[in-house]
Protein backbone atom coordinates (compact mmCIF):
# COMPACT_ATOMS: atom_id res chain seq x y z
CA UNK A 1 0.00 0.00 0.00
CA UNK A 2 2.82 2.33 0.97
CA UNK A 3 4.44 1.58 -2.14
CA UNK A 4 1.69 2.25 -4.14
CA UNK A 5 1.24 5.67 -2.48
CA UNK A 6 4.87 6.47 -2.94
CA UNK A 7 4.30 5.72 -6.66
CA UNK A 8 0.96 7.32 -7.18
CA UNK A 9 2.19 10.16 -4.98
CA UNK A 10 1.47 11.04 -1.79
CA UNK A 11 -0.39 13.74 -2.94
CA UNK A 12 -1.65 14.25 -6.86
CA UNK A 13 -4.30 17.09 -7.68
CA UNK A 14 -5.89 16.81 -11.61
CA UNK A 15 -7.09 19.13 -13.49
CA UNK A 16 -8.45 21.13 -10.55
CA UNK A 17 -10.79 24.24 -10.95
CA UNK A 18 -11.92 26.67 -8.03
CA UNK A 19 -14.68 29.53 -9.22
CA UNK A 20 -15.91 32.16 -6.12
CA UNK A 21 -18.73 33.67 -8.39
CA UNK A 22 -16.53 35.57 -11.30
CA UNK A 23 -13.73 34.79 -9.33
CA UNK A 24 -11.21 31.95 -10.91
CA UNK A 25 -9.07 31.09 -7.73
CA UNK A 26 -8.02 27.45 -9.59
CA UNK A 27 -7.62 27.30 -13.00
CA UNK A 28 -6.88 23.44 -14.20
CA UNK A 29 -4.09 22.92 -11.20
CA UNK A 30 -2.25 19.59 -12.41
CA UNK A 31 0.26 18.54 -9.59
CA UNK A 32 1.84 15.08 -7.92
CA UNK A 33 3.85 15.13 -4.73
CA UNK A 34 5.69 12.36 -4.49
CA UNK A 35 6.21 10.70 -0.64
CA UNK A 36 8.88 12.10 1.68
CA UNK A 37 9.16 15.44 -0.80
CA UNK A 38 8.94 19.11 0.99
CA UNK A 39 7.03 20.81 -1.95
CA UNK A 40 7.17 24.84 -1.63
CA UNK A 41 3.98 26.47 -3.17
CA UNK A 42 4.67 30.41 -3.65
CA UNK A 43 2.49 33.09 -5.57
CA UNK A 44 1.01 36.84 -5.22
CA UNK A 45 -1.28 37.07 -2.48
CA UNK A 46 -4.86 35.64 -4.28
CA UNK A 47 -2.99 33.81 -6.84
CA UNK A 48 -4.81 30.66 -5.29
CA UNK A 49 -2.37 28.98 -2.75
CA UNK A 50 -4.78 28.43 0.20
CA UNK A 51 -7.63 27.77 -2.17
CA UNK A 52 -5.15 24.84 -3.54
CA UNK A 53 -4.26 23.63 0.44
CA UNK A 54 -8.47 23.43 1.39
CA UNK A 55 -8.87 22.00 -2.06
CA UNK A 56 -5.83 19.12 -0.65
CA UNK A 57 -7.52 18.78 2.42
CA UNK A 58 -10.88 18.46 1.42
CA UNK A 59 -12.35 21.81 3.30
CA UNK A 60 -13.34 23.38 0.48
CA UNK A 61 -15.48 22.12 -2.63
CA UNK A 62 -14.12 22.13 -6.08
CA UNK A 63 -13.77 20.52 -9.67
CA UNK A 64 -11.63 17.80 -10.47
CA UNK A 65 -9.50 15.02 -9.30
CA UNK A 66 -7.32 15.16 -5.75
CA UNK A 67 -5.73 12.26 -4.06
CA UNK A 68 -4.12 12.21 -0.51
CA UNK A 69 -2.68 8.99 -0.02
CA UNK A 70 -4.43 7.18 -2.59
CA UNK A 71 -8.11 8.34 -1.00
CA UNK A 72 -10.35 11.37 -1.34
CA UNK A 73 -9.65 14.02 0.47
CA UNK A 74 -12.42 13.13 2.71
CA UNK A 75 -12.26 9.55 2.68
CA UNK A 76 -7.83 9.79 3.83
CA UNK A 77 -7.39 8.70 7.27
CA UNK A 78 -7.54 11.56 9.42
CA UNK A 79 -4.99 10.65 11.68
CA UNK A 80 -2.33 10.87 8.37
CA UNK A 81 -2.85 14.44 8.14
CA UNK A 82 -1.64 17.61 9.67
CA UNK A 83 -3.00 20.96 8.86
CA UNK A 84 -1.66 24.39 9.89
CA UNK A 85 -4.63 26.82 7.89
CA UNK A 86 -3.84 30.28 7.00
CA UNK A 87 -4.93 32.78 9.59
CA UNK A 88 -5.41 30.22 12.73
CA UNK A 89 -6.51 31.77 15.50
CA UNK A 90 -6.87 29.02 18.59
CA UNK A 91 -8.43 29.54 21.52
CA UNK A 92 -6.77 32.35 22.88
CA UNK A 93 -7.10 31.45 26.64
CA UNK A 94 -5.30 27.95 26.61
CA UNK A 95 -1.84 27.99 27.57
CA UNK A 96 0.51 26.72 24.79
CA UNK A 97 0.42 23.42 26.77
CA UNK A 98 -3.24 23.05 26.58
CA UNK A 99 -3.21 24.39 23.05
CA UNK A 100 -1.14 21.34 22.09
CA UNK A 101 -2.89 18.78 24.28
CA UNK A 102 -6.45 19.46 23.10
CA UNK A 103 -5.46 18.67 19.20
CA UNK A 104 -3.43 15.67 20.69
CA UNK A 105 -6.31 14.53 22.38
CA UNK A 106 -8.35 14.28 18.69
CA UNK A 107 -6.34 11.58 17.62
CA UNK A 108 -6.07 7.98 19.06
CA UNK A 109 -2.06 8.18 19.39
CA UNK A 110 -1.25 11.73 19.92
CA UNK A 111 2.30 12.33 20.80
CA UNK A 112 3.63 13.88 23.93
CA UNK A 113 2.56 17.35 24.58
CA UNK A 114 5.77 17.76 26.04
CA UNK A 115 7.82 16.96 22.67
CA UNK A 116 5.77 19.25 20.59
CA UNK A 117 6.03 22.29 22.76
CA UNK A 118 10.12 21.24 22.48
CA UNK A 119 10.06 20.73 18.56
CA UNK A 120 8.76 24.02 17.78
CA UNK A 121 10.67 25.60 20.58
CA UNK A 122 7.81 26.50 23.46
CA UNK A 123 9.22 23.91 26.14
CA UNK A 124 10.28 27.57 28.38
CA UNK A 125 6.61 29.30 27.81
CA UNK A 126 4.17 25.83 27.68
CA UNK A 127 1.98 27.33 30.91
CA UNK A 128 1.75 30.99 28.86
CA UNK A 129 -2.24 31.81 27.85
CA UNK A 130 -1.94 32.03 23.84
CA UNK A 131 -3.22 35.13 24.21
CA UNK A 132 0.03 36.51 26.53
CA UNK A 133 2.32 34.71 23.57
CA UNK A 134 4.38 36.94 21.03
CA UNK A 135 2.98 36.88 17.40
CA UNK A 136 5.72 34.58 17.21
CA UNK A 137 5.42 32.28 19.94
CA UNK A 138 2.08 31.78 18.50
CA UNK A 139 2.89 31.30 15.20
CA UNK A 140 5.07 28.12 16.86
CA UNK A 141 1.81 27.28 19.04
CA UNK A 142 -0.07 26.66 15.58
CA UNK A 143 2.56 24.85 13.97
CA UNK A 144 2.46 22.67 17.08
CA UNK A 145 -0.95 21.47 16.56
CA UNK A 146 -0.53 20.17 13.14
CA UNK A 147 2.51 18.05 14.42
CA UNK A 148 0.47 16.82 17.48
CA UNK A 149 -0.24 12.85 14.95
CA UNK A 150 2.97 12.87 13.59
CA UNK A 151 1.34 13.71 10.21
CA UNK A 152 2.72 11.11 7.00
CA UNK A 153 1.47 14.68 5.45
CA UNK A 154 1.76 17.66 6.57
CA UNK A 155 0.39 20.86 5.01
CA UNK A 156 1.71 24.19 6.50
CA UNK A 157 -0.02 27.50 5.21
CA UNK A 158 2.49 30.50 5.74
CA UNK A 159 4.10 28.83 8.80
CA UNK A 160 6.57 30.97 9.41
CA UNK A 161 4.59 34.56 9.14
CA UNK A 162 5.79 36.49 11.99
CA UNK A 163 8.10 34.69 13.70
CA UNK A 164 11.69 36.18 14.27
CA UNK A 165 14.87 34.97 12.06
CA UNK A 166 15.96 32.36 15.13
CA UNK A 167 12.59 31.01 15.83
CA UNK A 168 12.00 30.10 11.94
CA UNK A 169 15.64 28.74 11.52
CA UNK A 170 14.30 26.62 14.23
CA UNK A 171 11.16 25.64 12.36
CA UNK A 172 13.15 25.17 9.35
CA UNK A 173 15.19 22.58 10.54
CA UNK A 174 12.00 21.12 12.13
CA UNK A 175 10.50 20.92 8.71
CA UNK A 176 13.99 19.69 7.44
CA UNK A 177 14.34 16.83 10.16
CA UNK A 178 9.82 15.75 9.27
CA UNK A 179 11.04 15.49 5.56
CA UNK A 180 14.38 12.99 6.58
CA UNK A 181 11.85 11.39 8.70
CA UNK A 182 9.62 10.65 5.23
CA UNK A 183 6.73 12.83 5.87
CA UNK A 184 5.74 14.15 2.93
CA UNK A 185 5.04 18.59 3.56
CA UNK A 186 3.27 20.94 1.29
CA UNK A 187 4.33 24.51 2.61
CA UNK A 188 3.20 27.76 1.22
CA UNK A 189 5.03 30.76 1.67
CA UNK A 190 6.06 34.01 0.43
CA UNK A 191 9.66 34.16 1.66
CA UNK A 192 11.42 32.60 -1.30
CA UNK A 193 14.35 32.08 1.24
CA UNK A 194 12.49 30.10 2.74
CA UNK A 195 11.17 28.07 0.04
CA UNK A 196 14.80 27.78 -1.67
CA UNK A 197 16.41 26.56 1.79
CA UNK A 198 13.69 24.37 2.39
CA UNK A 199 11.85 22.79 -0.59
CA UNK A 200 12.66 19.85 -2.65
CA UNK A 201 10.31 21.18 -5.47
CA UNK A 202 8.59 24.31 -5.73
CA UNK A 203 5.12 25.35 -7.47
CA UNK A 204 4.89 28.56 -8.49
CA UNK A 205 0.63 29.54 -8.69
CA UNK A 206 -0.42 32.72 -10.76
CA UNK A 207 -4.09 33.82 -10.80
CA UNK A 208 -4.70 30.24 -9.80
CA UNK A 209 -2.33 28.42 -12.63
CA UNK A 210 0.72 26.79 -11.72
CA UNK A 211 2.51 28.56 -14.23
CA UNK A 212 6.03 26.87 -13.19
CA UNK A 213 6.84 23.81 -11.25
CA UNK A 214 10.62 22.19 -10.58
CA UNK A 215 13.41 22.34 -8.27
CA UNK A 216 15.04 25.65 -7.06
CA UNK A 217 17.78 25.07 -9.14
CA UNK A 218 15.52 23.84 -12.46
CA UNK A 219 13.28 27.58 -11.70
CA UNK A 220 16.39 29.44 -11.25
CA UNK A 221 18.44 28.23 -14.41
CA UNK A 222 15.01 28.28 -16.63
CA UNK A 223 13.60 31.59 -15.09
CA UNK A 224 16.13 32.95 -13.02
CA UNK A 225 17.89 35.52 -15.49
CA UNK A 226 21.74 36.45 -15.36
CA UNK A 227 23.35 37.76 -12.60
CA UNK A 228 23.63 41.29 -11.72
CA UNK A 229 24.51 44.05 -10.23
CA UNK A 230 22.66 46.93 -8.05
CA UNK A 231 23.53 50.31 -8.00
CA UNK A 232 22.18 52.11 -4.98
CA UNK A 233 22.92 56.21 -5.04
CA UNK A 234 20.60 58.86 -4.69
CA UNK A 235 21.54 60.93 -7.73
CA UNK A 236 22.36 58.06 -10.18
CA UNK A 237 20.12 58.26 -13.02
CA UNK A 238 19.39 55.01 -14.84
CA UNK A 239 20.14 56.60 -18.36
CA UNK A 240 24.08 57.81 -17.30
CA UNK A 241 24.57 54.52 -15.89
CA UNK A 242 23.18 52.74 -19.31
CA UNK A 243 25.30 54.96 -21.02
CA UNK A 244 28.95 54.48 -19.11
CA UNK A 245 28.23 50.67 -19.20
CA UNK A 246 26.43 50.59 -22.59
CA UNK A 247 24.17 48.09 -20.96
CA UNK A 248 20.37 47.75 -20.60
CA UNK A 249 19.65 49.30 -17.02
CA UNK A 250 16.41 48.47 -14.52
CA UNK A 251 15.06 49.62 -11.27
CA UNK A 252 13.77 47.05 -8.53
CA UNK A 253 13.41 49.00 -5.01
CA UNK A 254 14.50 52.05 -5.82
CA UNK A 255 18.04 50.41 -7.04
CA UNK A 256 19.24 50.47 -10.28
CA UNK A 257 19.92 46.59 -11.95
CA UNK A 258 22.48 46.02 -14.35
CA UNK A 259 21.43 43.05 -15.74
CA UNK A 260 24.47 40.15 -16.84
CA UNK A 261 27.14 40.84 -14.82
CA UNK A 262 29.81 38.29 -14.31
CA UNK A 263 31.11 38.50 -11.09
CA UNK A 264 34.69 38.69 -12.79
CA UNK A 265 33.51 41.76 -14.88
CA UNK A 266 32.12 44.22 -11.09
CA UNK A 267 35.95 45.92 -10.76
CA UNK A 268 35.50 47.12 -14.38
CA UNK A 269 32.08 47.51 -14.57
CA UNK A 270 33.00 49.71 -11.29
CA UNK A 271 35.60 51.57 -13.28
CA UNK A 272 33.60 52.33 -15.91
CA UNK A 273 30.80 53.85 -13.65
CA UNK A 274 33.36 55.93 -11.84
CA UNK A 275 35.12 57.30 -15.38
CA UNK A 276 32.00 58.58 -16.48
CA UNK A 277 31.72 60.60 -13.19
CA UNK A 278 28.27 58.44 -11.72
CA UNK A 279 27.85 59.25 -8.22
CA UNK A 280 27.16 55.81 -6.30
CA UNK A 281 26.66 55.13 -2.84
CA UNK A 282 27.11 51.66 -3.17
CA UNK A 283 26.93 48.53 -5.12
CA UNK A 284 25.89 44.73 -4.39
CA UNK A 285 26.44 41.88 -7.06
CA UNK A 286 23.91 39.01 -6.70
CA UNK A 287 23.66 36.23 -8.71
CA UNK A 288 20.20 35.45 -9.79
CA UNK A 289 17.51 33.36 -7.24
CA UNK A 290 14.17 32.16 -6.25
CA UNK A 291 13.14 35.50 -5.85
CA UNK A 292 13.97 36.58 -9.33
CA UNK A 293 12.17 33.92 -10.66
CA UNK A 294 9.02 34.88 -9.05
CA UNK A 295 9.15 38.48 -10.03
CA UNK A 296 9.92 37.26 -13.57
CA UNK A 297 6.70 34.53 -13.66
CA UNK A 298 4.52 36.84 -11.57
CA UNK A 299 5.35 39.63 -13.01
CA UNK A 300 5.08 41.95 -9.85
CA UNK A 301 7.28 45.02 -8.39
CA UNK A 302 9.64 45.34 -11.12
CA UNK A 303 10.15 47.43 -14.56
CA UNK A 304 12.99 47.83 -16.81
CA UNK A 305 13.90 50.59 -18.75
CA UNK A 306 11.66 50.61 -21.30
CA UNK A 307 9.08 50.59 -18.25
CA UNK A 308 7.44 47.26 -18.95
CA UNK A 309 6.51 44.89 -16.83
CA UNK A 310 8.20 42.26 -16.01
CA UNK B 1 -12.31 4.72 23.52
CA UNK B 2 -11.20 7.19 20.76
CA UNK B 3 -13.93 8.77 20.54
CA UNK B 4 -14.89 9.60 24.29
CA UNK B 5 -11.04 10.47 24.18
CA UNK B 6 -11.97 12.94 21.83
CA UNK B 7 -14.72 14.18 23.64
CA UNK B 8 -12.96 14.24 26.70
CA UNK B 9 -10.20 16.71 25.26
CA UNK B 10 -12.58 19.04 23.40
CA UNK B 11 -15.22 19.09 26.92
CA UNK B 12 -11.61 20.35 28.66
CA UNK B 13 -10.35 22.81 26.04
CA UNK B 14 -14.07 24.21 26.28
CA UNK B 15 -14.20 24.33 29.42
CA UNK B 16 -11.23 25.96 30.05
CA UNK B 17 -11.48 28.84 27.26
CA UNK B 18 -15.11 29.62 28.90
CA UNK B 19 -14.50 29.66 32.16
CA UNK B 20 -11.19 32.07 31.78
CA UNK B 21 -13.62 34.53 30.74
CA UNK B 22 -14.26 36.09 33.68
CA UNK B 23 -17.03 38.90 32.46
CA UNK B 24 -18.89 35.91 30.49
CA UNK B 25 -19.04 33.69 33.26
CA UNK B 26 -20.31 36.46 35.71
CA UNK B 27 -22.71 37.47 33.71
CA UNK B 28 -24.34 33.96 33.03
CA UNK B 29 -25.29 33.75 36.56
CA UNK B 30 -25.57 37.20 36.96
CA UNK B 31 -28.15 38.17 34.22
CA UNK B 32 -30.86 35.35 35.61
CA UNK B 33 -30.07 36.92 39.46
CA UNK B 34 -31.27 39.82 37.99
CA UNK B 35 -34.08 38.57 36.34
CA UNK B 36 -35.28 36.98 39.76
CA UNK B 37 -34.54 40.17 41.98
CA UNK B 38 -36.52 42.60 39.50
CA UNK B 39 -39.74 40.22 38.72
CA UNK B 40 -39.48 38.24 41.83
CA UNK B 41 -38.34 40.90 44.28
CA UNK B 42 -39.66 44.18 42.76
CA UNK B 43 -42.55 43.71 40.64
CA UNK B 44 -43.73 40.64 42.54
CA UNK B 45 -46.91 38.05 42.00
CA UNK B 46 -49.94 39.28 43.44
CA UNK B 47 -52.99 37.47 42.78
CA UNK B 48 -55.37 40.09 43.97
CA UNK B 49 -54.61 42.79 41.82
CA UNK B 50 -51.33 43.88 41.70
CA UNK B 51 -48.08 43.02 40.45
CA UNK B 52 -47.78 42.20 37.03
CA UNK B 53 -48.23 38.59 37.35
CA UNK B 54 -51.51 36.95 38.05
CA UNK B 55 -50.22 33.15 39.01
CA UNK B 56 -48.96 31.96 42.11
CA UNK B 57 -44.93 32.36 42.26
CA UNK B 58 -44.43 28.54 41.51
CA UNK B 59 -45.71 29.06 38.16
CA UNK B 60 -43.23 30.95 37.18
CA UNK B 61 -40.24 28.59 38.09
CA UNK B 62 -40.17 27.14 34.82
CA UNK B 63 -39.79 30.75 33.13
CA UNK B 64 -36.86 31.74 35.56
CA UNK B 65 -35.24 28.65 34.71
CA UNK B 66 -35.94 29.23 30.75
CA UNK B 67 -33.52 32.13 31.30
CA UNK B 68 -30.86 29.96 31.33
CA UNK B 69 -31.49 27.13 29.34
CA UNK B 70 -32.97 29.53 26.29
CA UNK B 71 -30.16 32.34 26.66
CA UNK B 72 -27.25 31.07 27.47
CA UNK B 73 -26.90 28.40 25.09
CA UNK B 74 -28.28 30.10 22.09
CA UNK B 75 -25.82 32.78 22.17
CA UNK B 76 -22.98 30.56 23.57
CA UNK B 77 -22.90 28.07 20.75
CA UNK B 78 -23.55 30.14 18.21
CA UNK B 79 -21.07 32.73 18.81
CA UNK B 80 -18.59 29.87 19.33
CA UNK B 81 -19.13 28.87 15.97
CA UNK B 82 -18.55 32.37 14.41
CA UNK B 83 -15.70 32.46 16.88
CA UNK B 84 -14.43 29.06 15.31
CA UNK B 85 -15.27 30.56 11.93
CA UNK B 86 -13.08 33.82 11.85
CA UNK B 87 -9.77 31.87 13.08
CA UNK B 88 -10.46 28.92 10.34
CA UNK B 89 -10.18 26.58 13.60
CA UNK B 90 -13.17 24.54 11.82
CA UNK B 91 -11.10 23.94 8.99
CA UNK B 92 -8.07 22.95 11.36
CA UNK B 93 -10.97 20.68 12.65
CA UNK B 94 -12.29 19.13 9.94
CA UNK B 95 -8.64 16.92 8.91
CA UNK B 96 -8.65 15.90 12.51
CA UNK B 97 -10.62 12.45 13.48
CA UNK B 98 -13.32 14.62 15.48
CA UNK B 99 -16.86 14.66 14.29
CA UNK B 100 -19.01 17.44 14.12
CA UNK B 101 -21.44 15.88 16.52
CA UNK B 102 -18.90 15.15 18.83
CA UNK B 103 -17.74 19.34 18.96
CA UNK B 104 -21.05 19.92 19.33
CA UNK B 105 -21.85 17.32 22.20
CA UNK B 106 -18.43 18.45 23.64
CA UNK B 107 -20.04 22.17 23.80
CA UNK B 108 -22.96 21.11 24.49
CA UNK B 109 -21.78 19.15 27.45
CA UNK B 110 -19.98 22.32 28.75
CA UNK B 111 -23.38 24.20 28.72
CA UNK B 112 -25.08 21.24 30.71
CA UNK B 113 -22.00 21.61 33.12
CA UNK B 114 -22.58 26.06 33.59
CA UNK B 115 -26.04 25.80 33.30
CA UNK B 116 -27.15 22.75 35.48
CA UNK B 117 -24.95 24.95 37.67
CA UNK B 118 -26.68 28.56 37.15
CA UNK B 119 -29.88 26.39 37.15
CA UNK B 120 -29.86 25.31 41.14
CA UNK B 121 -28.52 28.33 42.00
CA UNK B 122 -31.94 30.16 40.36
CA UNK B 123 -33.92 27.27 41.64
CA UNK B 124 -32.96 28.20 45.24
CA UNK B 125 -32.61 31.87 44.88
CA UNK B 126 -36.65 31.61 43.62
CA UNK B 127 -37.79 29.34 46.31
CA UNK B 128 -35.92 32.18 48.65
CA UNK B 129 -37.05 35.99 47.10
CA UNK B 130 -40.01 34.76 45.44
CA UNK B 131 -41.26 32.61 48.26
CA UNK B 132 -42.87 29.20 45.68
CA UNK B 133 -44.19 26.49 47.08
CA UNK B 134 -42.70 23.24 45.42
CA UNK B 135 -44.11 19.89 46.67
CA UNK B 136 -40.70 18.05 47.43
CA UNK B 137 -40.99 14.15 46.20
CA UNK B 138 -39.27 12.08 43.34
CA UNK B 139 -41.06 14.48 40.39
CA UNK B 140 -38.35 17.03 41.35
CA UNK B 141 -35.26 14.49 40.27
CA UNK B 142 -37.18 15.05 36.76
CA UNK B 143 -35.95 18.79 36.71
CA UNK B 144 -32.39 17.44 35.84
CA UNK B 145 -32.49 15.59 32.25
CA UNK B 146 -35.79 18.36 31.43
CA UNK B 147 -32.71 21.33 32.01
CA UNK B 148 -30.20 18.44 30.08
CA UNK B 149 -32.72 18.35 27.57
CA UNK B 150 -33.17 22.03 27.32
CA UNK B 151 -29.72 22.99 26.88
CA UNK B 152 -28.95 20.31 24.66
CA UNK B 153 -31.95 21.00 22.59
CA UNK B 154 -31.33 25.22 22.41
CA UNK B 155 -27.26 24.46 21.71
CA UNK B 156 -28.48 22.45 18.94
CA UNK B 157 -30.39 25.84 17.70
CA UNK B 158 -27.40 27.81 18.63
CA UNK B 159 -25.53 26.10 16.33
CA UNK B 160 -28.08 26.49 13.09
CA UNK B 161 -28.16 30.18 14.12
CA UNK B 162 -24.16 30.10 14.34
CA UNK B 163 -24.20 28.79 11.02
CA UNK B 164 -26.62 30.72 9.34
CA UNK B 165 -25.41 34.33 11.15
CA UNK B 166 -22.46 35.65 9.29
CA UNK B 167 -20.45 37.32 12.63
CA UNK B 168 -20.70 37.22 16.29
CA UNK B 169 -22.70 40.41 16.22
CA UNK B 170 -25.11 38.47 13.96
CA UNK B 171 -25.33 35.70 16.21
CA UNK B 172 -25.65 37.83 19.36
CA UNK B 173 -28.89 39.28 17.11
CA UNK B 174 -30.43 36.85 15.57
CA UNK B 175 -30.16 34.55 18.86
CA UNK B 176 -32.05 37.09 20.87
CA UNK B 177 -34.80 37.79 18.73
CA UNK B 178 -35.13 34.02 18.80
CA UNK B 179 -34.73 33.65 22.19
CA UNK B 180 -37.08 36.56 23.84
CA UNK B 181 -40.91 35.29 21.94
CA UNK B 182 -39.52 31.46 23.37
CA UNK B 183 -38.86 32.55 26.49
CA UNK B 184 -42.08 35.03 26.95
CA UNK B 185 -44.55 32.88 24.79
CA UNK B 186 -43.79 29.25 26.16
CA UNK B 187 -45.89 28.97 28.90
CA UNK B 188 -43.59 30.20 30.85
CA UNK B 189 -44.93 33.61 32.30
CA UNK B 190 -48.03 34.64 30.02
CA UNK B 191 -50.43 31.52 30.80
CA UNK B 192 -52.13 30.26 28.08
CA UNK B 193 -55.63 31.43 28.91
CA UNK B 194 -54.34 35.02 28.66
CA UNK B 195 -53.42 34.25 24.99
CA UNK B 196 -55.90 34.68 22.14
CA UNK B 197 -56.90 31.04 21.26
CA UNK B 198 -55.29 30.86 17.67
CA UNK B 199 -51.78 31.67 19.45
CA UNK B 200 -52.09 28.34 21.61
CA UNK B 201 -51.80 25.95 18.77
CA UNK B 202 -48.24 28.60 18.30
CA UNK B 203 -47.41 28.28 21.43
CA UNK B 204 -47.52 23.94 21.48
CA UNK B 205 -45.37 24.53 18.57
CA UNK B 206 -42.41 25.98 20.86
CA UNK B 207 -40.20 23.12 22.43
CA UNK B 208 -40.22 25.07 25.55
CA UNK B 209 -43.44 24.95 26.28
CA UNK B 210 -42.63 21.32 26.84
CA UNK B 211 -39.89 22.20 29.52
CA UNK B 212 -42.24 24.95 31.19
CA UNK B 213 -44.92 21.66 31.63
CA UNK B 214 -42.37 18.70 32.68
CA UNK B 215 -41.06 21.75 35.30
CA UNK B 216 -44.18 22.76 36.66
CA UNK B 217 -45.05 19.55 36.74
CA UNK B 218 -41.82 18.32 38.48
CA UNK B 219 -42.18 21.26 40.76
CA UNK B 220 -45.96 20.85 41.83
CA UNK B 221 -46.27 16.78 42.58
CA UNK B 222 -47.47 15.99 39.22
CA UNK B 223 -45.95 13.43 36.40
CA UNK B 224 -43.34 15.14 34.25
CA UNK B 225 -42.70 12.11 31.84
CA UNK B 226 -44.91 13.06 28.84
CA UNK B 227 -43.28 16.44 28.71
CA UNK B 228 -40.01 15.22 29.41
CA UNK B 229 -40.56 12.47 26.40
CA UNK B 230 -41.86 15.35 24.16
CA UNK B 231 -39.03 17.34 25.33
CA UNK B 232 -36.07 15.17 24.91
CA UNK B 233 -37.24 13.61 21.32
CA UNK B 234 -37.36 17.11 20.22
CA UNK B 235 -33.93 17.73 21.52
CA UNK B 236 -32.38 14.71 19.80
CA UNK B 237 -34.10 16.08 16.49
CA UNK B 238 -32.79 19.80 17.07
CA UNK B 239 -29.07 18.62 18.57
CA UNK B 240 -28.95 15.97 15.00
CA UNK B 241 -29.60 19.21 12.90
CA UNK B 242 -27.31 21.50 14.78
CA UNK B 243 -24.76 18.62 14.43
CA UNK B 244 -25.31 18.92 10.78
CA UNK B 245 -25.12 23.05 10.53
CA UNK B 246 -22.27 22.81 12.47
CA UNK B 247 -19.53 23.99 9.48
CA UNK B 248 -17.09 21.87 8.11
CA UNK B 249 -15.44 23.15 4.89
CA UNK B 250 -15.02 26.67 4.26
Amino acid sequence: MAEAEARAGALVAEDVHKRYGDTVALDGVSLSIPEGEVFGLVGPNGAGKTTLVRALTGTTRCDGVITVLGAAPGAVDAHRVGLLPQSFHPADRLTARELIAYYAGLYDEGRPVDDVLADVGLADDADTWYENLSGGQRRRACVGTALVNDPDVLFLDEPTTGIDPAGRRSLWSLVDDLAAGGTTVLLTSHSMTEVERLADRVGLLRSGSLVAVGTPDELIAEHGGDSHLLVDGAGVESDAVAAALDAEVGERDGRLVVRDVALADVGRVVADLEAAGVDFDSFTWAEPGLEDVYLRLTGEAMTDVEGRSR
Amino acid sequence: MSRRRRIRSCFTAAFRAFVRRKTAVFFTFFFPVLIILIFGALVQTQPTGGGLFAREPAYYIPGYLAVVVVFTPLSRVGSTIARHRDGNRFEKLATTPLRRWEWLLAHTLVNVAVIGLAALLLFVLVLLVTGANVVVGPGLLALAPLVVAGVALFCGLGAIIGRVADSQDGVIAASNAVAFPVWVLSETFVPPSMLPAWFRSVTALSPLTYFSRGVRAATAGGDPTGALLVLAALATGVFVAGAVAVPKTE
